[in-house]
């Protein structure tokens, strides 16, 4: 995800703060050269289609033929006229507000248990924990998930929570930045709360939570934006179809439901860029809210 | 986005192709490269690809590459390939999808090569007619297939009753697998819950004297045939005859992944073609008989293209494509090849040649076929675009109704509103 490498988690900071000023740079363009490989990928493979499907979604366009100008019809016709695309933002928000929460407390309880670990006995359950985050992805994990829950996936009011718990259970990625984002905690910090009498409880929420808040955020938004595109394993368990009766109609199975197998590319453009523009707004608001939360070293 | 990605994809695709295109052959006879791409299984791959190593072994400068996928994948593979610029040259077709592709002007009319390029003597000529649309020829049938009740004659031996056969009814099929049922503890159900396919509801249609579509290719049935259809399925749910809410599946996961295949129902309805595949998961163990009717004239069942074969309106190998399809159709040696993995051979010259010789799964379904043809009609129109989001959309509503998330009343409205939208 591009926005690993733009939203740095704070921590950074406490680094930064010790290096020497930057000097002016003159010569821009051996930066720019250097950039190009991104830069040729970001916008032939990013921007330019978000172009294209931009204007797509304001035309019929089927896959075959030339598409042709309709307007907002796209859009309106959305809210409108399609009881299966309020479904789909039905499972999809129940799905956000459910596994984001639920992994990314996982991720903490892990990360504070591993933190408490030293030496070698650290790096092995680290890895442990890590390796279903990094089969995660993978088609072969979600068949064997749809395997093992066999009768679960097959009905209605379990399917989601069988692929709820699945992601929940790939929580690798936030836990390993929570464990950074943990061992930056001053250790002296700790003692002196320690040397004062307070205890476990009492430094977890008046210094460790505080502290790794900043990481907590990063976690929040980038698990939040992922869990709005989350497709793979609810395609593969519900057999590419969102069922049993379209109870993980998740809304990037449906959009591509609408594109490669009704051929309504036009229509499936708009629904991407509802999406685009729901998860923008949402992370907005996410990062007004940061300001009442959200604790960075150098505030008083 | 993921979405964008899938576009960005599409472009790169696009790109790719057009830069690339300009090598293939285009003079008649010189060297060319194709690529044939078909739904199906293992078992069909395994012949198929026999089948085209033969042809390029008699057509040396013809080079084809090949790729298979099960029936949905490979729709939403084709149509993004066709959309990247970069088609297949020889696409097997669905008759349910032939509208949908045909009415965007992606495939070849063959009608001047009919006769000709493509030999069409040997053929039954009411059945090249399946793969005409609007007076263009955009395909040609590649087998003939029926609809067929695959079944496990132990079981039914077990539970004393009878074989499906000819002159059974619904009645008749609901006490047999009530029975079934019942000797086996309800672990293994009597019968695969039909409720939501299409194809047993066209074929039920069809018993009394209706269609799936109108001429003008509306919907060719009322809210009370499609509720009568979805009664017979919960009544044959209410008599413990058939599969758990949980099994509800589909024909198109393939007959490996059905109820009957992975042994969790004793019969469910199908196509003889699919034997193959039922087969390799269960083999010797099954059978075809007749789909029950209440009618005494009429099966329902018909003389359907099991599959057919299109060239790209956008190849850059002409001749060589059609000279794989016409190889493919007529050809004896790769008649010998392919045998009846997809049904009955179209040009009747092979389908004799091959009838000579029968084995195992070929066999099966030769005789099946031979046991119903003098009730087997005339295949109907190809559907109209929007059959494919019908299908599902049938699919759906009964599952909701199988769930107990609507009743049977709430599902027919829902269904009758999305299926007007769908095909208009």
């Amino acid at each position: 995800m591009v926005l690993t490498e733009r939203v740095a988690p704070a921590p950074v900071k406490s680094v930064a703060e010790g290096a020497p000023p930057r000097r002016p740079n003159k010569s821009q363009g051996v930066a720019y050269l250097f950039l190009a490989p991104w830069l040729l990928g970001a916008i032939g493979l990013t921007v330019a289609p978000m172009v294209v499907s931009l204007y797509l979604s304001f035309t019929d366009y089927d896959l075959f033929n030339t598409p042709n100008w309709v307007g907002v019809d796209n859009y309106v016709k959305l809210f409108s006229d399609d009881p299966r695309y309020l479904q789909s933002v039905g499972v999809t928000l129940r799905y956000v507000a459910v596994s984001v929460p639920l992994k990314l407390l996982l991720a903490l309880g892990v990360a504070l248990l591993l933190n408490s670990l030293r030496g070698l006995g650290q790096a092995f359950f680290r890895s442990a924990f890590y390796a279903p985050s990094l089969l995660g992805a993978s088609v072969g994990l979600a068949l064997a998930w749809r395997a093992i829950f066999d009768t679960w996936v097959d009905t209605p009011d379990m399917a989601l929570t069988t692929i709820i718990l699945l992601s929940a259970w790939q929580f690798g990625a936030p836990m390993v930045i929570f464990l950074a984002g943990l061992q930056q905690i001053p250790r002296d910090m700790l003692d002196a709360a320690e040397v004062d009498g307070a205890g476990w409880w009492r430094r977890l929420f008046s210094i460790v939570l505080p502290m790794l808040s900043p990481v907590m955020f990063f976690n929040l938004v980038l698990e939040t934006i992922h869990a709005f595109q989350a497709f793979t394993q609810a395609f593969v368990v519900s057999g590419g179809r969102g069922g049993p009766a379209d109870s993980t109609l998740f809304y990037t199975l449906y959009l591509y439901e609408r594109g490669f197998t009704e051929f309504r590319m036009g229509s499936a453009s708009a629904m991407a860029w509802v999406l685009l523009v729901v998860i923008a707004v949402i992370t907005a608001v996410l990062f007004r809210t940061s300001r009442y939360w959200v604790f960075y070293g150098d505030e008083r | 986005m993921k979405a964008h990605k899938v576009v960005g994809l599409l472009i790169g695709a696009a790109l790719v192709a057009s830069g690339c295109g300009g090598g293939g052959g285009t003079a008649s006879g010189g060297p060319a490269e194709i690529k044939f791409v078909w739904w199906g299984n293992d078992d069909r791959a395994k012949l198929t690809n026999e089948a085209v190593k033969l042809f390029q072994e008699r057509n040396s400068n013809i080079k084809v590459t090949t790729s298979f996928q099960n029936f949905q994948t490979y729709f939403e593979k084709l149509s993004t390939e066709i959309a990247g610029g970069n088609a297949p040259d020889v696409i097997q077709m669905d008759y349910r999808y032939l509208n949908e592709y045909a009415g965007r002007n992606v495939l070849l009319d063959l009608t001047p090569n009919l006769g000709k390029e493509i030999r069409t003597a040997d053929w039954n000529q009411g059945f090249i007619g399946s793969g005409k649309l609007n007076n263009k020829q955009v395909a040609m049938p590649l087998a003939q297939n029926a609809t067929a009740i695959a079944y496990d004659p132990k079981l039914f031996a077990d539970a004393g009753v009878e074989e499906p056969a000819i002159g059974w009814t619904w009645q008749d099929y609901k006490d047999r697998a009530g029975k079934i049922q019942a000797k086996n503890e309800n672990k293994i159900a009597g019968s695969t819950d039909f409720g939501g396919t299409e194809d047993v509801f066209e074929t039920w249609l069809r018993q009394r004297g209706k269609k799936l579509y109108a001429d003008d290719g509306k919907l060719g049935y009322t809210k009370d045939d499609l509720k009568a259809f979805w009664q017979l399925s919960k009544d044959f749910r209410d008599a413990k005859a058939t599969t758990p809410p949980e099994l509800v599946t589909t024909l198109n996961a393939g007959a490996e992944q059905s109820p009957l295949g992975k042994k969790l129902s004793a019969s469910e309805h199908s196509y003889d073609s699919l034997f193959g595949g039922y087969n390799t998961v269960r083999p010797n163990e099954l059978k075809l008989g007749p789909y029950p009717s209440d009618s005494k004239d009429s099966l329902g069942s018909y003389r359907k293209p099991s599959q057919l074969i299109s060239v790209s309106a956008r190849t850059k190998a002409k001749d060589a494509s059609i000279k794989l399809v016409d190889f493919l159709l007529n050809d004896p040696d790769a008649g010998k090849i392919l045998g009846a993995n997809r049904g009955l051979p179209a040009n009747l010259k092979v389908r004799e040649q091959v009838s000579q010789n029968l084995t195992g799964t070929n066999k099966v379904i030769f005789e099946y076929e031979k046991s119903v043809d003098a009730k087997l009609g005339d295949a109907p129109a190809a559907p109209p675009k929007g059959d494919g989001a019908i299908y599902k959309l049938m699919q759906r509503t009964h599952e909701e109704v199988v769930f107990g998330k609507k009743s049977i009343d709430q599902a027919l409205e829902d269904f009758f509103g999305e299926a007007e939208r769908a095909l208009s």
